[in-house]
């Protein structure tokens, strides 16, 4: 443990940072003002033969570690000079497809807080990411024409942007409520439709909205069927009729004492290691 | 296996081969030995933990033998379970003297005959004339006055006997005393001995000639002075061996005087043996006025006469019941823990014994009882009778002669004869001693009638000091103040009595003043019993006030707390004049509504807290009045704790007044929104589920009156925002409220539609609460905040089916069933079970009013230690709710600081490993369910959280510890709480005073590796600090509500959400701390397993760097640029970072 300390000069040096296999590391830092720093550790996003993933082949730059003050606009700031970046996402953890096109509302799903996280860089040209893993940095993330706000400012702004405005929450309640009522409304028809009619095998569809309805088909009811079946055997079945059946329930009482015995020996003797017996 | 072998041939060679033989087989032995106890312990309990028994079908199913049928059987008639029975043998096993120690000790009291036998005699002399006795030794009492008529010689004793439980076998460790009476020749005894102390002058004289002699023998390693029971006028001589044997044994020698030399008669308790004139030197009042009696003075001597005849009483009881004696040990186990055995007026182990004689005498104990039921029958006994008022007597015989045990009634407080019906047994138990005894075999009948699984523990394993049984305790101190007490409470006779001991003397008198005046408040008064101090022979006895304080502690009644008023009777009537006269001037003729007129007392108290201390007013003001003991003297402690739950301006409040003020404004809100008109859906259940709505919140809101200038305004949602120009504003948390919406098939049976129509209601209630009340409203997707009379309700509209929506799966053939899911357990936490937990614990405030000061401190304490965030609020409220529903074996709290005292030792002893802690919240669990989730505990021990709380809604999962705290963790709230809980004792027990109080609420911060300090001005909680700063920054409050309301800012609180980002983004590296109250400090502690250096994996490079080591690549931490995040992250928030430890410089 102690042989780990270890003097940080060489790796200010140009081929002194050591990058895993296939990554290349660039020193990232927040600004000027900064002694040590991060880095950020890229290389072409490529998959396996076989698996499948959305993200343009050959454009894409796969960056692991990005710092939790470091933004998609920054980002793709920081990168724009290897080439016009086309998009920047950010996710938690390394993901192969991307995500959805339709943003999630703003409502229901608020902006979690950011830890270090990955970014796929998605460049115009392919040759933004050869020139992006040829960085020498250090890159800075805050600049003073391009100051990102941390802290007390950044926590201010958070709160101003949570306060939503309330008109336009109805308005988008409005419209989901609206495409989803067409939805069941549509399934709805669809279900009388078939109500009652045999399929092309002769087979009828027995739904809960029919004449007679029938048991719902939950696991819950199931078991209720399931329990009241027992309950009418049980009834009919004799208790200490027979000799053989007095002589297992008194078996049985013994087995229960000797069980509890056994257990309670057991408890004696954790307590008796934990010196639980000295009143003193 | 490989090298064994071969070095054992090479021995083989080597060595001569008949040592090899043994040699090889006791490797072999112990081999075997080593697997099998590895196999037992792999088999029971590993680390500590109970384990389900597996026990195979032919164990279970066997034929039982004889024995085990017998054993069975008499395990279920005796003892009340076979564990119980397993306990009890082992506690008896564990203070019950070995035989191996017995003949050492057998052999050491031949030796003390021997060498007693051996002491010179001396010549006889004056009384008076103790020129004789050598230099190194003292008189061992007081000789007041000195002159006496009588002389004095020593000669050896006429016989020398072992008394006592040594001898019976109901002798108990710790503390090993061997009680040896030396009979006193006739020679040394004159004729009116009995009479002004010469006896005891006597007896002190020939201890101190004997200890003179003793002192000298190598054979005893010290050789000491004590009194006997406590008692002034009676000294012992305390021998212990030399060696590695000092601490085996004490044996204590008795001188008394032949059983038959004074006579009966002239000892009974209503005939004096201590003359007027030679006590106070002055003659008797000419009137002829009869000389005071001298019950106790005379009962001291007849204790003496009396030792042997005891002796064989009890010996004839216990000698052939084995079942008497455990359960005489067992009940001297019960007083011990107790602290009821020791000093003057104790209850004694010997009066145990007595009792169980007179039980076995009466026919109410068999001696064919197991220990188990003597315990049982003699704490029935005690529970039941009052000897204070009927007495009881070991003595049938039915001379005429024999003083009636009304006599004895009047003489002593508590009455109890012995065999000859002379002696009283319970002469210095003083009435509050008994009450208290009775009181202590009340609760344990209770407990053992509730059939509670660790009756035994609570019963004789757990300790009850006086500090955490008693709600207040107040120290007396000095205890020279006491004499002046005495004569205020013309109490001479009874020092006359008591040989000059006025502590004993004005202890009857001073608690039966207290009681009389804390009536209505009190439920018990008791008293310590001066400790028996021990003393070098050369050295003086110790003086009466040296016996440090006397400390009384007073178990309160909660309900005659709340009232202010002592109502005295009419003016009009005799009784008034008394009334007047107890009271002094704090009497005052008061005029009532119903038009009486009536003396009354009326004691400032506004707060709750203050009418807690009102037993404080009523203490110093009597004990000034009637005892002359200045209130610099008296020093009460009630209410020291309750600086730390104080809110910043109200110094006279506990906070229980606001909480109760934020609670009617929640029922107002409560009654709007039932009927609120124009729902599509009706209210059908609103429900609280904030700390502050169950009393638990350890600083209470308070109606918040934003001023504007200190914000920036977002006019067009009517709210307040922080300003990064100045200081944090106000830190308002908004009260959850759940507002249960009816079931209806209107509601969508899908998760997302379902969530939307919740939204919209949310809309809806913010609009129809302005629109008809007037109320600020703001709603969100997910909840409304409504500010009302300046407090902040978080309503959160909730469907009772939205859960099991959630819950529902599908199967591939079409069969729905239901899974528990994240999202559902955790909807159900926030709408089901905390609702129902704060409505509980709301319930629970109101029968214990102490229940809400409790929890507060308890959880001010917790995150005082940085430890809050671990721990859930809920699961902290609970651990203060059991203290109240399960107080065994003590009674309900009924002041904070006695209940904060128990949660400590509650956190530092409960073995969380093996013991769910069961809250039977509205004692809704039976005590077969309870014995059923025991044993689900055990086998599902693996998959519980370490702390595992179980509450009548949640008998399963535990879901208030599930996330947390971790074992570590855990444990070091335990260490911290061991540590604290005898700090704050020894505190609160210094009669000087507790000193700074804050002290264990202070945490150590020398375990951290970095400390990243903040900065004040955006710490808006700042004041809140357990050293509370003298000046903070102005948070923007006015002090008048203003002219219009915006809703002010809500939840802000910097330090959190840097902690967020903090935990966030280096959760995996290090674990964070802060005391969210106030903290100006955040303690960061390294993950030692983070910091192994692994290899290079995509999904796990946060924060790390890669290094060559030799020549492969890994990845570590980065410290340094962590360290710089702390500071970037924190920016306007961080004021320094400070790394303390270099052992992480990776």
């Amino acid at each position: 443990m102690v042989a780990r300390r270890r003097k940080r000069a060489p790796r200010g040096s140009e081929d002194g940072i050591p990058g895993p296999l296939g990554y290349s590391a660039v020193p990232i830092k927040f600004s000027e003002k900064q002694q040590a720093s991060h880095y950020l550790y890229m290389r072409e996003h490529r998959v396996r033969e076989g698996t499948k993933s959305s993200w343009p082949q050959k454009r894409t730059l796969f960056v692991l570690n990005v710092p939790p003050y470091c933004t998609e606009e920054c980002l793709s700031r920081l990168l724009s000079p290897c080439g016009p970046v086309q998009s920047v996402e950010l996710h938690g953890k390394p993901e192969l497809a991307e995500s959805p096109k339709e943003p999630k509302s703003k409502f229901f799903h608020p902006k979690p807080v950011p830890g270090f996280q990955v970014a796929y860089v998605v460049f115009r040209k392919p040759s933004g990411v050869a020139a992006a893993v040829a960085l020498k940095g250090p890159l800075l993330v805050s600049t003073e024409s391009h100051p990102v706000q941390s802290g007390v400012h950044k926590w201010i702004r958070d709160y101003t942007d949570s306060i939503l405005d309330p008109e336009a929450l109805r308005v988008e309640v409005d419209t989901f409520m609206e495409t989803y009522d067409k939805k069941i409304a549509e399934e709805e028809a669809k279900a009388k439709e078939e109500e009652g009619v045999p399929d092309d095998e002769g087979w009828v569809k027995v739904t809960r909205r029919g004449r007679r309805p029938v048991l719902p088909r939950t696991e819950a009811a199931s078991l209720r069927v399931l329990e009241r079946e027992k309950r009418k055997r049980a009834r009919k079945e004799l208790l200490n009729f027979y000799a053989w059946q007095h002589r297992q329930t008194k078996m049985e009482h013994l087995a229960q004492l000797r069980k509890k015995f056994e257990e309670d020996k057991q408890r004696i003797e954790l307590m008796r290691a934990q010196r639980k017996f000295r009143p003193y | 296996m490989g090298p064994a072998p071969a070095g054992a041939q090479l021995c083989g060679d080597t060595g001569d081969p008949e040592m090899m033989e043994p040699s090889l087989e006791g490797t072999v032995k112990e081999g075997k030995k080593e697997s099998s106890k590895k196999h037992t312990v792999a088999g029971s309990s590993v680390e500590g933990l109970l384990q389900p028994v597996k026990l195979s079908r032919v164990e279970l199913y066997k034929e039982p033998t004889s024995e085990e049928l017998n054993r069975l059987r008499e395990t279920e008639s005796l003892f009340h379970s076979s564990l119980l029975r397993l306990q009890v043998e082992e506690l008896l096993k564990e203070v019950r003297l070995s035989e191996k120690k017995k003949e050492r000790i057998d052999a050491f009291l031949r030796d003390v005959n021997q060498r007693i036998m051996r002491v010179p005699s001396t010549p006889e002399t004056e009384l008076t004339d103790q020129a004789w006795l050598p230099a190194g030794v003292q008189v061992p009492l007081h000789q007041v006055p000195y002159t006496v008529k009588g002389c004095f010689r020593f000669l050896p004793p006429a016989q020398v006997t072992v008394v006592g439980s040594y001898l019976l076998g109901t002798c108990i460790r710790p503390d090993i005393n061997v009680d040896v009476a030396l009979t006193m020749p006739r020679e040394i005894l004159q004729d009116k001995d009995g009479l002004n102390q010469r006896y005891f002058r006597k007896r002190a004289l020939y201890l101190a000639h004997l200890a003179h002699h003793l002192a000298q023998d190598p054979l005893f390693g010290s050789v000491r002075f004590s009194y006997t029971n406590g008692c002034h006028l009676k000294p012992l001589l305390l021998l212990r061996p030399n060696g590695k044997d000092e601490h085996l044994v004490t044996v204590r020698l008795h001188p008394c005087p032949p059983s038959d030399f004074f006579r009966p008669c002239r000892l009974l308790p209503s005939k004096n043996n201590v003359r007027s004139a030679w006590y106070r030197g002055q003659s008797p009042p000419g009137d002829g006025s009869p000389e005071p009696p001298t019950p106790h003075y005379n009962t001291w001597i007849l204790q003496d006469i009396a030792l042997e005849s005891h002796m064989q009483l009890l010996s004839t009881v216990l000698g052939s019941a084995s079942g008497l004696r455990d359960g005489v040990a067992l009940l001297k186990v019960w007083l011990r823990q107790r602290e009821l055995d020791k000093g003057l007026g104790g209850f004694s182990g010997f009066l145990v014994s007595m009792l169980v004689a007179f039980l076995v005498s009466t026919r109410k104990i068999h001696t064919t009882m197991s220990g188990y039921q003597v315990l049982r029958s003699v704490l029935q006994f005690l529970a039941t009778t009052d000897l204070t008022v009927n007495g009881i007597s070991l003595c049938f015989s039915s001379d005429p002669f024999l003083p009636a045990l009304a006599d004895f009634h009047q003489a002593f407080a508590v009455v109890f004869l012995d065999s000859s019906g002379r002696l009283n047994l319970c002469a210095d138990v003083t009435a509050s001693t008994y009450h208290q005894v009775q009181h202590e075999a009340r609760l344990s009948m209770m407990l053992l009638d509730s059939k509670a699984d660790d009756g035994f523990q609570l019963l004789l394993m757990t300790p009850k000091p006086m500090i955490r049984a008693f709600d207040h305790i107040l120290h007396i101190c000095p205890l020279s103040r006491l004499q002046a007490a005495c004569h205020r409470l013309k109490l001479w006779p009874e020092l006359q009595d008591h040989g000059g001991d006025y502590v004993s003397a004005a202890l009857g008198p001073l608690t039966t003043l207290l009681e009389q005046g804390l009536r209505s408040r009190l439920h018990l008064l008791a008293h310590s019993r001066p400790p028996v101090s021990e003393w070098d022979i050369s050295q003086d006895p110790p003086k009466h006030r040296d016996s440090g304080t006397l400390t009384l502690g007073l178990l309160l009644r909660p309900e005659g707390l709340t009232s202010v008023l002592e109502l005295g009777p009419e003016a009009d009537q005799p009784e008034a004049a008394d009334f007047r006269q107890f009271w002094g001037s704090r009497s005052e003729l008061r005029r009532f509504q119903d038009g009486a007129i009536r003396e009354a007392v009326v004691w400032e108290a506004v707060s709750m807290s203050q009418k807690r201390l009102i037993p404080q007013q009523v203490v110093t003001h009597l004990l000034a009045l009637h005892a002359d003991i200045p209130d610099t003297c008296v020093h009460y402690m009630g209410g020291q704790l309750d600086a730390l739950i104080q809110g910043l301006k109200e110094t006279f409040s506990t906070g229980e007044e606001s909480l109760a003020a934020a609670v009617r404004c929640y029922d107002e809100l409560s009654r709007l929104l039932w009927g609120l008109e124009g729902l599509p859906l009706t209210v059908s259940a609103v429900q609280g589920a904030h700390p502050v709505l169950r009393y638990t919140e350890v600083f209470p809101p308070t109606p918040v009156w934003p001023a504007y200038s200190f914000h920036e305004r977002l006019r067009e949602r009517a709210s307040l925002l922080p300003r990064p120009d100045k200081p944090c504003p106000a830190y308002v948390e908004p009260m959850t409220v759940v507002c249960h919406l009816e079931g209806s098939g209107q509601w969508p049976q899908d998760a997302e539609a379902i969530q939307r129509v919740r939204a919209a209601f949310q809309l809806r209630l913010s609009e129809l609460l302005t629109q008809q009340h007037g109320l600020q409203c703001r709603a969100t997707a997910t909840h409304t905040d409504v500010l009302k009379d300046g407090f902040v309700f978080r309503i959160c509209v909730a469907y009772q089916r939205e859960p099991q929506i959630l819950k529902e799966i599908r199967s591939p053939e079409g069969m729905i069933s239901l899974r528990d899911t994240p999202a559902s357990l955790r909807l159900e936490k926030d709408t089901k079970q905390l609702p129902l937990l704060t409505s509980a614990l709301h319930g629970l405030q109101q029968q214990h009013p102490a229940f809400s000061g409790v929890a507060r401190l308890a959880k001010r304490w917790v995150r005082a230690q940085l430890l809050g965030e671990e721990f859930t609020n809920e699961s902290l409220d609970l651990v203060a709710a059991a203290l109240f529903l399960h107080p065994e074996p003590f009674t309900p709290p009924s002041s904070p600081q006695v209940g904060f005292l128990r949660f400590l030792f509650l956190v530092s002893t409960f073995d969380w490993k093996n013991n769910p802690l069961i809250v039977n919240l509205n004692n809704e669990l039976t005590a077969e369910e309870q014995v059923e989730i025991r044993s689900g505990f055990l086998a599902a021990r693996t998959q519980l959280p370490v702390m595992v709380i179980v509450t009548p809604q949640d008998r399963k999962s535990s879901i208030w510890t599930q996330d947390g705290p971790s074992p570590q963790i855990l444990q070091q709230l335990v260490v911290l709480a061991a540590k604290a809980l005898p700090v704050l004792e020894k505190q609160l027990l210094d009669p000087r005073g507790p000193g700074d109080i804050r002290t264990v609420f202070r945490p150590p911060l020398d375990m951290y590796d970095v400390l990243i300090h903040l900065s004040p001005r955006h710490i808006p909680r700042h004041r809140q600090a357990v050293d509370s700063p003298a000046a903070s920054f102005c948070r923007g409050l006015l002090s008048e509500p203003g002219p219009s309301s915006l809703m002010p800012v809500l939840g802000f609180d910097p330090p959190q959400l840097y902690l967020a980002q903090l935990r966030e983004a280096f959760g995996d590296l290090a674990l964070f701390f802060y005391d969210q109250h106030g903290g100006e400090v955040i303690g960061v502690l390294w993950k030692p397993t983070s910091f192994q250096p692994h290899p290079f994996k995509a999904s796990n490079t946060k924060g790390r760097m890669v290094v060559s080591q030799g020549g492969e690549l890994a990845m570590v931490p980065n410290v340094e640029a962590i360290l710089e995040d702390f500071a970037i992250l924190g920016e306007g928030l961080v004021r320094a970072v400070e790394a303390r430890t270099e052992k992480w410089n990776v």
